[in-house]
């Protein structure tokens, strides 16, 4: 089943989670305030690049929020993603929302208020502490 | 009451100095090292140059202890952030942000903050009472948001005007608490005096009923 996904922040997670979905079959709608981030991306069918503030209600409204089915908030500020999530989420009811949290201990908070957060460096020292155990 | 006043900007450095003068503790967290140096000449030891958003330094500026958070950067994420750390990591009873972006204003509310302040909104209803001379100004919302403070002017061809304050048919659920002269003089309502047009009437209402005021006070329709 194809999917619409949003995506806000085209650094590298951001990047790679578009290029991951694109691969799967999913249409991908990815925003970014820098369009020299976009060179992280190749142009594909399914893919729409807009340059906009994705914690602007007016911005995700305009790029098509309110058709997609799961929203992924991946630039490199909590708070910015913070924001950008729980608009998603609270204001256009997105249903998969997930949020790139780097501080460890406010992942914990937005988790206790029901959103769903990654810590890229968390995973990271998983894996490292994993590879040191073999 | 202890106050953490995040961003040391102009609206934090400005509101800080008058929290001081009416003798409150305050915090005052600048993340910016060079606009922190200037806040530091005046505020010394309470300022503290880190980031207001960051458990660890809201813990160590004693957020366990603090009455009321106030965020003021000009930045919506950094000031919603600051809040929703403040209240439900800390339990800080009250939460205030300034809000930029007048869309937020509704997410801010539904995501915990106590009290949002909308620089544009504010700025809007007092360029809109100047031109038209007179709708409502929201002073403030109340807790709950029930109800809200707000202000308008009386216009000279009211009905009101001449009549004292207990003949105005206040709508359910309003409350008239203060008429203050053109010249600034306050005129107490218990003291039921006359209106005279151009006084500033102070009201608390649910927004709902402000049409109603409205006609109450100026005899017309709401436009």
């Amino acid at each position: 089943m194809t999917r619409h996904v949003m995506i806000v922040g085209c650094g590298r997670l951001g990047a790679t989670a578009a290029n991951a979905l694109l691969d799967r079959g999913d249409r991908v709608t990815i925003l970014d305030t820098d369009a020299e981030n976009f060179r992280r991306l190749r142009p594909r069918v399914r893919l729409s690049m807009y340059v906009g503030d994705g914690t602007s209600h007016e911005v995700l409204r305009r790029t098509g929020i309110e058709s997609v089915g799961a929203f992924i908030a991946a630039t490199g500020r909590d708070t910015t993603n913070a924001l950008a999530a729980q608009s998603a989420r609270t204001t256009f009811g997105i249903e998969h929302v997930v949020c790139r949290i780097n501080d460890p201990t406010r992942s914990e908070m937005y988790e206790r208020l029901g959103l769903t957060t990654v810590n890229p460096n968390q995973l990271l020292i998983e894996l490292v502490l994993d590879a040191m155990e073999q | 009451m202890y106050v953490i006043v995040v961003g040391a900007g102009k609206i934090g450095f400005y509101l800080t100095r008058e929290l001081l003068a009416v003798s409150h503790e305050v915090a005052l967290i600048e993340r910016d090292a060079y606009v922190s140096a200037t806040a530091a000449e005046e505020f010394g030891s309470i300022l503290i140059t880190s980031d207001g958003t960051e458990p660890t330094v809201l813990g160590e500026a004693g957020a366990e202890r603090c009455d009321i958070l106030i965020s003021t950067t000009g930045q919506d994420a950094t000031n919603l952030t600051a809040c929703q750390v403040a209240k439900y990591s800390f339990n800080v009873p009250k939460t205030m942000a300034v809000v930029t972006d007048p869309d937020h204003v509704p997410l801010f509310r539904a995501l915990g903050v106590d009290v949002t302040i909308s620089t544009t909104e504010l700025i809007l209803s007092h360029v809109e009472e100047e031109l038209t001379g007179g709708p409502f100004v929201h002073v403030l919302p109340l807790r709950g948001a029930a109800s809200g403070i707000v202000s308008m002017r009386v216009p000279s061809g009211s009905p009101v005007v001449g009549q004292p304050v207990s003949r105005i048919k206040l709508p359910q659920g309003t409350l008239l608490t203060a008429v203050i002269h053109k010249n600034g003089e306050l005129k107490p309502v218990v003291s039921d005096p006359e209106l005279a047009a151009d006084d500033a009437i102070v009201a608390i209402t649910p927004p709902e009923k402000e049409d109603e005021l409205w006609h109450a006070l100026t005899g017309e329709a709401r436009r």
